[in-house]
């Protein structure tokens, strides 16, 4: 099993989940990227995503698990061969099987596009969305788990995986807070999180670790 | 220039599949070279449903492989994507490189449906482009209309500088050519326009004298004609979301409504070899999952079991499922099916019965639907029936003909699989009479009447088990039928429809009839007036345009539906219907 790292940027931030695995079939044919297919009445191809990411979000950190046989620098070199530069991969693991990054995933960084504010986040955080035509108010502070300053700009630690915080769900919250004015498209993934025992270990290292076992 | 592509991602996140206005599609050509002069592609319609149109992509193709010239392209945005853009104060803008329509050289529409109309009014509106030609000054864009709709270019020509009648493979890339010349030279939009209609096809309404004939633009060198092979592949599904191959242009069968049928004669046909070539660079270009043929009547494609024999081996190898889709039953042949998965047989008999069959000249018989038992044989068990009702001298017996049809071929599959559950789906649209067809002069069946034989119809349908029934509106057809028949005065209507509210009225949801007889009311119109029967020597809004057919071929035609003959399919010889004038019919 290979696990490409890549990005979604710029316009293809817009390209929503689904539509995305769609894509990655078409990329991959292109590519001529041999992948194995279940054996199934109805054969699909062998390739599992990160959890998704909200639409009109960006992102310098997802990962798809492709079953091939092919060698990883290969497959890397082939699969950028074959996509715009939006959606480039910048890294490859090698897995001795399904990572199951859907399932593992607990947390993930977003750079938001405003100056850091030192301001606590974590308490008392409650937003209001809409889902299924309904409005919702939930308290979302036990789903931060930190703000930080990045580079000068505001970073939040958010819940991903099974148990997410959608960053864009947050965002009226914050521009209230800060008194700014922030879009989704303001927003940019940089690092996912796995938890091992009592430590969160960025996608990255899990993965690399999980090759030298 | 202002960047709009910041306010644009500002915006795109609050609506509805934001990536149908983001662009960014794999395969855009390069969109930085230097540009003469540049044509946006406008679309009057979603971007699902525009990005699944093979012309838009030729054209599209077409210009930007030329070293001087760029197109871009534009789809109708759904409502909210349209009130965001006025309330952040933003232009109508290109996709590939987010420009305001207004500052093309030329602005090329696509129109290929009547209930596109007043869309084209909704996008200038939003592009702040005047609606009328003669409104428009020097600053604006030279404005194109063309696609199946320049048929009859009469309802929408006082909105467009030129129509091109006929195909437009070649005289886009030309118009865009004398445009961006003549700009660059300082001429006026008027001596342009004079420069303009000396191309084959161009039809200029500001120039157009009475008496003046406008030949079609025909396409003569078929097979080496210029194809995407690098087609974008867009970001979210499109209604036609494969890999799609133009086996041949025009038709042999000479069914007496079908337009498109009569209008792209003479018949076409690229070779098997070359067509194969061409599918397997789109599938190695863009990836798609899926490929299907097309052209009029695919099961009549000459070298159709040549290409199979090429295209059946290849896609399997490439896990590509290949459809063939729009097959007549005399055409069906059952190995043919085997190599595809069971899905659902869509066939088209048209008419409940052979009398009306013969009327109309859809030549397939009896004995041919019988022949669908081969399909149940091979595991089909879902079928789709498409008919027409109101046809000319149609009766309520023809109409009881489409529920025997049902109950026989239940029968049939009945003994073939001793077994019932036989789906099968009967989709009955209106007639709606079409210019450049035998069936041109006739008059469409009241509203009233299509509402009385719908009901009819569902009736006996309702009878038979497992039979689903699906109509078109009676409202959307009798304005079909209007704007399809009329004249330079419904473009005063449609802009009244336009201003009273009506877009987008391809869409069930959308559709607003009482919109429209108020637009015909302020007008001082009916829609009757324009429903109702031509008199043979009625001179008729679409006259000017010479498609090669001539009228006295399609009176006789019709004249030979009326006693119930046929005419005979053009691979079994010439019926000397004229398109020859036109060029090499390559069946002939």
């Amino acid at each position: 099993m290979l696990v490409l790292k890549y990005s979604k940027l710029s316009d293809a931030c817009f390209i929503s989940h689904i539509d995305l695995l769609r894509h990655v079939s078409r990329i991959l044919r292109r590519a001529d990227i041999p992948v194995k297919y279940s054996q199934g009445f109805n054969p699909h191809a062998l390739v599992f995503f990160s959890p998704p990411l909200a639409v009109g979000v960006s992102s310098e950190a997802e990962y798809l698990a492709i079953d091939s046989d092919m060698q990883g620098c290969e497959l890397l070199a082939r699969y950028n061969g074959a996509v715009s530069h939006t959606l480039k991969a910048s890294n490859v693991f090698e897995c001795a099987k399904n990572p199951n990054l859907q399932g593992v995933i607990v947390a993930a960084d977003y750079v938001f596009d405003t100056p850091y504010a030192d301001i606590d986040l974590t308490k008392g955080f409650e937003i209001e969305y809409e889902k299924k035509g309904k409005t919702v108010r939930e308290d979302v502070s036990n789903k931060i788990f930190g703000a930080f300053n990045v580079d000068g700009k505001l970073m939040l630690r958010l819940a991903a995986g099974n148990t997410s915080l959608r960053p864009d769900r947050i965002l009226n919250e914050l521009n209230l807070r800060l008194g700014v004015s922030l879009a989704a498209a303001d927003v940019c993934k940089i690092a996912q999180y796995v938890q091992l025992g009592d430590r969160l270990v960025d996608v990255d290292e899990f993965l690399s670790v999980g090759e030298r076992k | 220039m202002e960047n709009y592509k910041d306010k644009l991602f500002k915006i795109l996140p609050e609506v509805e599949k934001p990536a149908r206005y983001s662009g960014g599609e794999w395969n855009t050509p390069d969109m930085s070279k230097p540009r003469k002069g540049d044509m946006c592609f406008c679309f009057p319609e979603l971007y699902e449903i525009g990005m699944s149109n093979l012309g838009m992509q030729i054209l599209y193709d077409v210009i930007n492989s030329d070293k001087d010239f760029v197109a871009e392209r534009c789809f109708a945005p759904a409502a909210d994507f349209a009130n965001k853009l006025k309330e952040n104060d933003i232009p109508l803008l290109s996709l590939e490189t987010k420009k305001p329509l207004k500052d093309f050289t030329v602005l090329g529409f696509s129109i290929g449906f009547e209930l596109l109309y007043t869309n084209v009014l909704y996008m200038l509106d939003l592009a702040g482009i005047p609606f009328y030609a003669s409104e428009r000054g020097e600053e604006y864009p030279i404005m194109l209309a063309g696609g199946p709709c320049s048929v009859n270019p009469e309802p929408f020509a006082d909105f467009f500088d030129v129509i091109v009648c006929g195909e437009g493979e070649e005289a886009d890339l030309e118009i865009l050519r004398i445009v961006s010349d003549g700009r660059a030279k300082g001429l006026s939009k008027a001596e342009i326009l004079a420069r303009v209609k000396q191309v084959e096809g161009a039809y200029v309404p500001s120039l157009h004298k009475d008496g003046e004939k406008v030949k079609k633009a025909v396409l003569q060198d078929f097979e080496n004609a210029p194809y995407p092979t690098k087609p974008l592949v867009p970001n979210i599904e499109t209604v036609h979301d494969r890999a799609t191959l133009e086996l041949y242009r025009g038709c042999a069968s000479g069914c007496r409504f079908c337009q498109a049928g009569f209008w792209y004669r003479p018949i076409r046909e690229r070779s098997a070899d070359r067509c194969a070539e061409l599918g397997k660079s789109i599938v190695e270009s863009a990836g798609f999952g899926e490929m299907s043929l097309c052209s009029l009547s695919t099961g009549d494609y000459t070298e159709l079991e040549k290409l199979e024999n090429i295209l059946i081996p290849y896609c399997e190898d490439k896990r590509v499922n290949l459809a063939l889709p729009s097959l007549r039953i005399s055409s069906f042949k059952s190995d043919m099916a085997r190599q595809s998965r069971k899905s659902s047989l869509t066939f088209a008999p048209e008419a409940g019965t052979q009398r009306l069959r013969n009327v109309i000249n859809k030549n397939v018989t009896e004995e041919e639907i019988d022949n669908m038992a081969e399909a149940f044989e091979v595991g089909y068990d879902s079928i789709k029936l498409y008919f027409m009702m109101g046809l000319p001298t149609e009766t309520d017996e023809d109409i009881a003909g489409i529920a025997e049809m049902c109950k026989r071929l239940k029968g049939l599959y009945y003994l073939k699989r001793h077994k019932r559950g036989l789906n099968i789906s009967v989709s009955c649209a209106v007639f709606i009479p079409k210019p450049c067809t035998p069936f041109q002069w006739e008059a469409q069946i009241s509203f009233d009447e299509m509402l009385r034989r719908q009901s009819y119809l569902r009736g006996l349908l309702r009878e038979i088990k497992g039979v689903s029934f699906s109509w078109h509106g009676a409202e959307t057809s009798v304005l079909e039928a209007a704007l399809a028949r009329g004249d330079r005065k419904l473009c005063k209507v449609i802009e009244r429809a336009y201003r009273l509210g009506a877009k987008f009225d391809a869409w069930t949801e959308q559709f607003k009839w009482d919109v429209w007889t108020q637009a015909f009311a302020d007008c001082g119109l009916t829609v009757n007036e324009y429903i109702r029967e031509r008199d043979k020597d009625e001179v008729l809004p679409w006259d000017f345009i010479d498609t090669g057919v001539s009228k006295s071929y399609l009176l006789k035609e019709r004249e030979l539906g009326y006693m119930g003959k046929t005419t005979k399919n053009c691979r079994e010889g010439c019926n000397g219907c004229g398109a020859l004038k036109m060029g090499r019919c390559t069946i002939c």
